[in-house]
Parts: C-alpha cells; sequence; structure tokens
C-alpha cells in the first residue's frame, strides 16, 4: 500500500465519519415536514429598499459627490455603499434559499416528483450559488458584469415555471383521482 | 487464544444474544429484518471463529480462508441492512426515493471501484483491500443517505437513523483497521482483533440503546395534499421567485440611465 494511499484513505475515512455525525444530527432534529407549509410566513422583505440600493450603486450619483466633495468623499462613500450593497445581495440570497425550501418541501410532499426534475432543481440551486459568488466577489473588487447578474435571475425564473409545471402536474392527477373516486360512490 | 480477546468475544456475543432476543421478544425483527439477519450471520461467524481459532490458532493456512469467506457474507449482510435503513428513511418519499436509491447505489459503486482501483498495489492482500472497498460503500450510502435527509427535512426516526449511524461508523473503522493492519504489517493478529472487537462491542452499545424502546414510534406517513392546497400554494412561489427575479435584474441595472 502506498503511503499517499494510506494517508487519503484515513482522511477520507474521517471525514466520512464526521459527515455521518454531522448530517445525522441535521436529520434528526428536524420537525416533520408541516403540510400548512409555514415556509411561506417570510415573503421577500427586501423589496422595499431597492430604490435605495439603486440610488446607492447610481455611478452619476458618486461623480456628484466627487465633484463636490473631493475624490476623498467620493471614495468613503463608495466603500460604504459598497457594504451595503453586499448586505443587500445577502438578504437577496436568503430570499432565494426560501425560495427553494419552499421547492423542497413541496417536493416531499410529493410522490409525483420525478428524479431528473429534483437533480435539476439541485443543479440549478448549486449553480446560482457559485455564480453568487462570482459576483460578490466582483462587487468586493469594485467590478461587477451584467450579464452575470441577468443569468442569477434567470435561474429564479427557470425554478419558477419548473414548479410551476410539477404542480400543474400534481394538481391535474389529483383531480382526476378525486373524479374517479365519485365516479366509484355513485 | 488470549484471555482478553475471548473477553472481547464473549462481550460481543453477549450483547449480539440480548438485541436478537429483544427482537424475537418485541417482534422489533419485523421492522428492521435485514438488520436482525446481518446480527444472526454476524454471530455464526463468532461460532465458525471461535472453534477454528481454538483448533487451529490465528496464524492457521486452514482457518484464514474460511474466516475470509465468512467475513464477506457478513459484509453483504450488512450492506442489505444499510439498504434496509436507506428505504425505511426515504421510501415514503417516492419522488426522493428514486432519485436517492440512484445516487446512492451510484455512489457507492463508484467508492467501491475507486478503492479497488488506488488499493491495486496491495493485491498480495487483495481480500483486504476488497472488504476496505465495500465497508467505504457502505459508509458512502450511509452518509449519502442521512444528507439526503438533512437536504429534504426529512426527519429521521432517531432508532432507524442510531441504526444507520452504527452501520455506517462501523464500517468507518474496519477501513481504519484494515488500513492500519495493512500499513503496518508487523502488527499481529490478535492487535488488530482487538481493535476490532473493541469497535464492534462499541456499535452494539449504540444500536442496544438505539433499540431500548419494545416498538420505535412511528412517524406520521407524509400524504400528498390536495389539488387545492397546491393551486394556492405555487401562485404564491412563483411571485414570490417573480419578485426576487425583479430584484436582482433592477439592482444591475442602474448604470443605464434613469427615465
Amino acid at each position: 500500500m502506498s503511503a499517499a494511499f494510506f494517508v487519503i484513505a484515513v482522511i477520507g475515512t474521517l471525514s466520512l465519519a464526521g459527515l455521518l455525525i454531522w448530517a445525522l444530527r441535521g436529520a434528526s432534529h428536524r420537525k416533520t415536514n408541516d403540510p400548512r407549509i409555514n415556509v411561506f410566513e417570510s415573503a421577500p422583505r427586501h423589496l422595499r429598499n431597492m430604490a435605495q440600493i439603486r440610488q446607492a450603486m447610481d455611478s452619476r450619483d458618486l461623480q456628484y459627490a466627487e465633484a463636490k466633495g473631493g475624490p476623498h468623499l467620493s471614495a468613503r462613500i463608495r466603500r460604504e455603499r459598497r457594504q451595503v450593497t453586499l448586505l443587500y445581495l445577502a438578504a437577496i440570497r436568503r430570499d432565494f434559499e426560501q425560495s427553494l425550501r419552499v421547492a423542497r418541501v413541496v417536493a416531499a410532499l410529493s410522490p409525483e416528483v420525478s428524479g431528473s426534475q429534483e437533480y435539476e432543481r439541485l443543479r440549478l440551486s448549486v449553480v446560482f450559488r457559485s455564480r453568487f459568488y462570482v459576483i460578490k466577489l466582483c462587487l468586493h473588487l469594485g467590478n461587477v458584469a451584467q450579464p452575470q447578474i441577468l443569468a442569477l435571475g434567470q435561474m429564479s425564473t427557470s425554478l419558477a415555471m419548473q414548479m410551476e409545471e410539477t404542480m400543474a402536474r400534481l394538481g391535474e392527477r389529483a383531480a382526476l383521482a378525486a373524479e374517479l373516486a365519485l365516479q366509484s360512490d355513485r | 487464544m488470549p484471555l482478553f480477546t475471548l473477553v472481547l468475544w464473549g462481550l460481543a456475543t453477549l450483547l449480539t444474544l440480548l438485541l436478537l432476543g429483544r427482537s424475537i421478544a418485541l417482534s422489533q425483527y419485523r421492522e428492521f429484518p435485514c438488520f436482525f439477519l446481518y446480527l444472526a450471520v454476524n454471530l455464526c461467524q463468532t461460532a465458525v471463529g471461535l472453534v477454528l481459532y481454538q483448533g487451529y490458532g490465528f496464524g492457521s493456512s486452514f482457518a484464514y480462508p474460511i474466516i475470509w469467506t465468512t467475513q464477506g457474507i457478513v459484509v453483504v449482510a450488512r450492506a442489505l441492512a444499510a439498504a434496509e435503513v436507506c428505504h425505511q428513511v426515504l421510501g415514503s418519499y417516492k419522488g426522493i426515493w428514486a432519485l436517492a436509491a440512484r445516487v446512492l447505489a451510484l455512489s457507492g459503486v463508484l467508492v467501491l471501484s475507486l478503492s479497488l482501483y488506488f488499493g491495486r498495489r496491495s493485491y498480495h492482500v487483495g481480500i483486504i483491500t476488497l472488504e476496505i472497498s465495500l465497508e467505504a460503500g457502505i459508509a458512502t450510502c450511509i452518509a449519502g443517505l442521512f444528507l439526503f435527509a438533512r437536504y429534504y427535512q426529512i426527519r429521521v426516526q432517531p432508532a432507524t437513523g442510531l441504526v444507520g449511524l452504527g452501520l455506517g461508523l462501523l464500517s468507518c473503522f474496519k477501513i481504519l483497521n484494515d488500513l492500519v493492519f495493512e500499513r503496518f504489517l508487523k502488527i499481529n493478529g490478535v492487535s488488530w482483533n482487538y481493535a476490532s472487537s473493541f469497535s464492534f462491542v462499541g456499535i452494539l452499545l449504540i444500536w442496544t440503546w438505539a433499540l431500548r424502546q419494545p416498538v420505535a414510534a412511528r412517524l406520521t406517513e407524509p400524504k400528498l395534499k390536495s389539488a387545492l392546497v397546491y393551486a394556492n400554494l405555487i401562485p404564491q412561489v412563483n411571485r414570490q421567485l417573480a419578485e426576487l427575479n425583479e430584484q436582482l435584474t433592477q439592482l444591475w441595472h442602474v448604470e443605464s440611465p434613469k427615465s
């Protein structure tokens, strides 16, 4: 047995044991899925701050500050506003996570959700998160590429459409089952 | 045979018998048939091992193949018990189960293949490499199961969770045990056996604790809600996501001139 294999295998096994305990703790401490799905209680709450964030990110606003207060003041404002925007971005992410949580609960309660749809949703959330971090990094560096953000938005829309499709199919089947039950009762 | 080894084996056998006896008396075997089958198989292996090692000693070339063959049967029985735990946790959620069964099986096979491939240099002790691979596959499946449950916010019944945790941890212990044994061959068979028996006794204690209740409390079966509930839910989800999408799009359109 090579030393490298031995070290990797030992580290891998210890990690696996840790993962087992961590994942079980998370799973056994959860409550059962509530059919009322109270996850809807916290709808997006950050929309009301949109105007202020737009204002904070407006380059002309900063140009005006530089012209009136000098480059030192402009740099300070830029720094502070970037912090605010980062906080806002984090809040948007929380909203996205909340929506995904709803999707997961719906999937758990639905025996009709297919594996491919679940995989697609998982993939979507992974891509969303990875792009989110890229955008966050760009924001830290003071350079945000608009297409990246638009891609994030597209992902949100895609998720919504996917859920709508699933729910429509569930609704059709449930309605058909109810109709058949009624016919058998007659 | 050393006294300490006998004591450990005796303790393990006693705990196994206790678990099996309780399972029959309290009909727990109906809930975990494969798990109790694994315990029974393991008990048989202990009996075979005891007879062989007492008669021929640890270094016997006659005992070696027989013991490792029985070990193979035990590992297969444990894999079945692990599959049973997976089904107990996710089986009620048909949509998720369809995905999980494929992913977990694939992960198990992948880990098994990788372990065999990267451990190929040690094929001279091939049976150990094979055991490491099988155990890695089992532990990966159990870890994957718990991750699925965590992701979908599915509550794992405490008894089932602890049975699964025991199976996973036992596999991890066995991998470490085999790795150390193979790496440092100077360690004699007796020391190796101490570690193996000691970890097994620990896991048996976890299982005894997990199955202390006569009948495990059942979680309510998930039921698909009516079409009306879903019809009410989905517009809310869509509105929420649409608002979020709009928010993101607007946020990054600030560079464009204001109308």
